[in-house]
């Protein structure tokens, strides 16, 4: 009973462990950014070690890949309890809420079209660098 | 008891998403988007029950915790499209060149028209980078760190909202494009509208994200002269 059901067991324990591993790279990273380097964040310090573990080769891809889906899938969770927080700021909304929203709206169509449209713009121009590129290298 | 109140918070939040998550799933309607359903039935559970913010947030803060963890796990997908930034690193640095600065200068000058006070400008500035990079940002700008969490959330759910639409409008030809529109202007929750797109969408619009944020929060104590 106990070996057939183990790997099954194994299996269930591989993503919590892999989120607990990224939690400890995080504790450990928001230490070095109190202690050592205060001006970047620690989620900045603990995502470029891990990048540069991963890189090096010190870290398998497959001992963090389920725990970093799974965290990174269920991120809207994590957010709503900042949200709530809105009912400590009821008079301020009720007050300016609608210049608030009409910033934030505006704001962000803004963001959308220069961002995007630059983007395009850049990788038009990306294909064009690399068509004259190739046609330069077939001529020689 | 206010322990007890403080732990149902925490499962209800919890079982809530994930109820509406499904739902959302399923029908596929705005309003049933987790990040705008789960809140709103929230706020007006906290309301109608005159349970306190800080109680509610004295454990579910472990989910807002999780955010930090979460950051550093956006190593794995950059790691696995190391090829595509490689591929397009000219137009991806253009996103994050041109969007990260638009956003702080137009949020800031938008609300300085409207006539909002300076607290909250400074507050809105580095509303639609990811909450922990804008709560990294936050002091620099002399915001106020509670102000600016809501304003992220807020800049995230109007993103999920308005970015198919403003895709519709816009003459965009490329993935890249899309994926880098939600990145740059509606963070954490851009990126899961972006995924549900297409999957070369979701990257560019985490990496747009991850750069863009990285780029504010270094960028913010020399911005925060300025503004």
């Amino acid at each position: 009973m106990t070996t057939a059901s183990s790997p099954a067991i194994k299996q269930w324990l591989v993503m919590p462990s892999q989120v607990a591993l990224l939690c400890v790279v995080w504790l450990a990273a928001s230490h070095v950014s109190q202690k050592l380097i205060p001006a970047v964040p620690a989620g900045v310090i603990g995502m470029v070690l891990t990048l540069g573990a991963l890189a090096m080769g010190w870290l398998p891809l497959d001992w963090c890949r389920r725990g970093a889906r799974w965290l990174l899938a269920e991120m809207l969770l994590f957010f709503i309890p900042a949200v709530v927080a809105v009912v400590n700021y009821s008079d301020l909304m009720l007050d300016a809420g609608w210049k608030i929203m009409i910033v934030i709206v505006l704001s962000t169509a803004l963001v959308m079209t220069v961002t995007s449209l630059a983007v395009d713009a850049c990788y038009k121009l990306e294909i064009a660098v690399r068509r004259r590129f190739r046609h330069l290298h077939s001529e020689a | 008891m206010e322990t007890l109140i403080a732990i149902i918070c925490f499962v209800v939040t919890v079982a809530l998403y994930f109820v509406v998550k499904r739902l959302y799933k399923r029908f596929h309607v705005w309003w049933l988007s987790p990040l705008f359903a789960v809140p709103v039935i929230l706020v007006a559970g906290v309301l109608a029950t005159h349970v306190s913010y800080s109680t509610y947030f004295s454990e579910t803060r472990w989910l807002s915790w999780l955010l930090g963890p979460a950051t550093v796990a956006f190593a794995v997908p950059i790691y696995e499209q190391r090829a595509l930034i490689r591929k397009h690193w000219f137009p991806l640095l253009a996103g994050v060149a041109v969007g990260m600065p638009v956003a702080m200068l137009s949020s800031v000058w938008l609300a300085r028209l409207l006539g909002l006070s300076d607290m909250l400008q400074k507050s809105l500035a580095p509303r639609s980078i990811s909450t922990p990079f804008a709560l990294a940002a936050a002091p620099s700008f002399g915001a106020e760190a509670n102000l600016t969490a809501v304003f992220v959330v807020i800049t995230g759910v109007c993103g999920m909202l308005i970015g198919e639409l403003m895709i519709s409008l816009l003459p965009l030809r490329s993935r890249l494009a899309k994926g880098a529109l939600f990145g740059a202007a509606a963070h954490g929750a851009g990126t899961a509208k972006a995924n549900e797109i297409g999957a070369e969408e979701g990257v560019v619009a985490s990496l747009t994200m991850m750069f863009g944020g990285l780029a504010t929060v270094l960028a913010a104590p020399m911005v925060g002269h300025l503004l």
